[in-house]
């Protein structure tokens, strides 16, 4: 097997879960991110799957094919393929895995296995502007709410979670119990720009240590909603960007109350967010003034690198490969959250 | 079967529905959101010994956990239909390949997928009696409530 170590090319491929996706990093650059969409269908023929999870399937030799011609980089001069091996739907892990494990076979290059959380923490070291370690990393999205404490490239240890909803879903549930389509996340955002956040209020979790909890939100806004809604039956269509201030500001600080809490505990004064929910506009500002209140430094990804991508994938390959960490051919993909 | 779990009620009502279900597999809980289906779920699973960290499926469709018996680890399969549009989606994700499976299933928003769920489905019902209670039915399959009781 060859080990190039002065111009180091990785092929990343993400298939954890709804989008197919496959990037070229080189020497720590991100040359190319493509995720499968309608485009790819039209181009490459074929029906247009929605949410199919098997559609991986379909879309990944078109994925890979397209992000090495925006890159510019042929197959053969890729040094390792990086994949995505957990966690996440096993059906859609599988497509990724066999992929990435039988071009290495093929291609007689490294394989590297890639956990898609720790992936999700190093989209922080795209770019130039880095935190440097160690640092904390709130990853937040529609599956998952941690804190991780990261140590090096490649030691990191989750030092609070979630216990029930992930902060993505409890934006995205809020919405739906509001009448507004699913996924509602990012309309919640919109509306509460307009709104008062301090003039409705909602349960606190009451959970120790650095976890959370977001289904007790979601059924204190149930009951609320009900009641509200029994004295006026327009009370939703009547305060919608009150509610929506109101629900975002509580869901914020709930994050970023263990967030502080965790900087403070541990001395660590490199903050980072990542996720696909590190797109709310309320929390990137709220977590901006957090960093500039206490003098810590805060990182945010650029937004195509939090939401589920391969660049992220990539950019761990790369930091694996040149520490020497390969993962052999009897790698399996796992759906269980498990860190190791 | 009627039971009125509270938040501090959770651990007896998981151990009495485990010595009610005895060896049945494929549990479909229907309920609101906000309900509690999950909530309990994870009551049950740490019951039966699960310590994975457990969470809302409701994004990765299926979660895995694994419990002890008899010495091996064995699985569970949590599910979230919420998200998936027909029963060809959940199929495609791979639902019908875990209730066939013969692990443990429980399965949220069953409602998606009647015809994935034969007769020898548990199905629990929960709703909200007041912001601490819940009201849990459980329907065991016809013919076993005799066997049950």
């Amino acid at each position: 097997m060859e080990i190039n170590q002065s111009k180091v090319t990785i092929l990343g491929i993400e298939s954890s879960c709804d989008e197919t996706s496959a990037s070229i990093c080189r020497n720590g650059e991100i040359l190319s991110n493509f995720i499968a969409n309608q485009k790819v269908h039209e181009q490459y023929g074929g029906v247009v799957p929605e949410l199919a999870s098997r559609a991986h399937l379909q879309n990944i030799v078109p994925v890979i094919d397209i992000a090495l011609q925006q890159a510019g980089v042929s197959l053969s001069s890729v040094d390792a393929i990086a994949f995505t091996q957990s966690p996440g739907l096993i059906g859609s892990l599988l497509v990724g895995s066999q992929f990435a494990k039988s071009l290495a076979l093929s291609l007689n290059k490294p394989l590297i296995s890639v956990h898609h959380m720790q992936a999700h923490v190093m989209a922080n070291l795209i770019g130039v502007n880095k935190p440097s370690f160690p640092f904390l990393c709130l990853t937040v999205s529609g599956g998952h709410t941690q804190i991780v404490k990261v140590i090096s490239t490649s030691e990191m240890q989750v030092i609070g979670e979630t216990r029930d909803d992930a902060a993505g879903e409890a934006f995205d549930k809020s919405a739906k119990l509001l009448g507004l389509p699913y996924p509602g996340g990012p309309l919640i955002d919109k509306y509460a720009a307009e709104g008062n956040s301090k003039r409705f209020q909602f349960a606190e979790p009451q959970i120790e240590a650095l976890d959370f909890s977001f289904s007790g939100i979601k059924t204190s806004i149930l009951y609320f909603l009900q009641k509200e809604t029994k004295k006026d039956p327009d009370f939703i269509k009547n305060n919608l960007s009150d509610i929506c201030a109101s629900i975002q500001a509580k869901i914020i600080s709930i994050l970023l109350k263990k967030l502080k809490k965790a900087a403070l505990q541990t001395g660590i004064r490199e903050l980072c967010l990542a996720g696909g929910v590190s797109a709310n506009s309320g929390l990137r500002k709220s977590f901006q003034e957090l960093c500039t209140n206490n003098n810590w430094k805060g990182y945010i990804p650029a937004f195509e690198y939090c939401t589920d991508n391969a660049a992220m994938i990539a950019i761990t390959g790369y930091y694996r490969y040149i520490s020497n960490e390969f993962s052999d051919l009897s790698v399996s993909a796992s759906a269980r959250a498990a860190w190791s | 079967m009627e039971f009125h779990v509270s938040f501090e009620g959770l651990n007896d009502f998981a151990a009495q529905f485990w010595e009610m279900a005895k060896d049945r597999k494929v549990f479909a809980f229907h309920g609101e959101m906000g309900a509690g289906k999950t909530t309990i779920i994870e009551a049950l699973c740490r019951s039966k010994g699960v310590r994975d960290v457990m969470g809302s499926p409701t994004f990765s469709i299926i979660n895995e956990y694994v419990y002890p018996e008899n010495g091996q680890e064995k699985l569970i399969y949590h599910m979230d239909l919420y998200r998936l549009k027909d029963e060809q989606e959940i199929i495609q994700a791979g639902v019908e390949d875990c209730i066939y499976s013969n692990e443990i299933c429980f399965i949220e928003w069953p409602e998606k997928a009647p015809h994935l769920l034969d007769d020898s489905v548990v199905h629990v019902y929960i709703s909200l009696s007041s912001q601490e209670e819940r009201i849990v039915k459980l329907l065991l399959p016809s013919g076993s409530l005799e066997e049950l009781s």
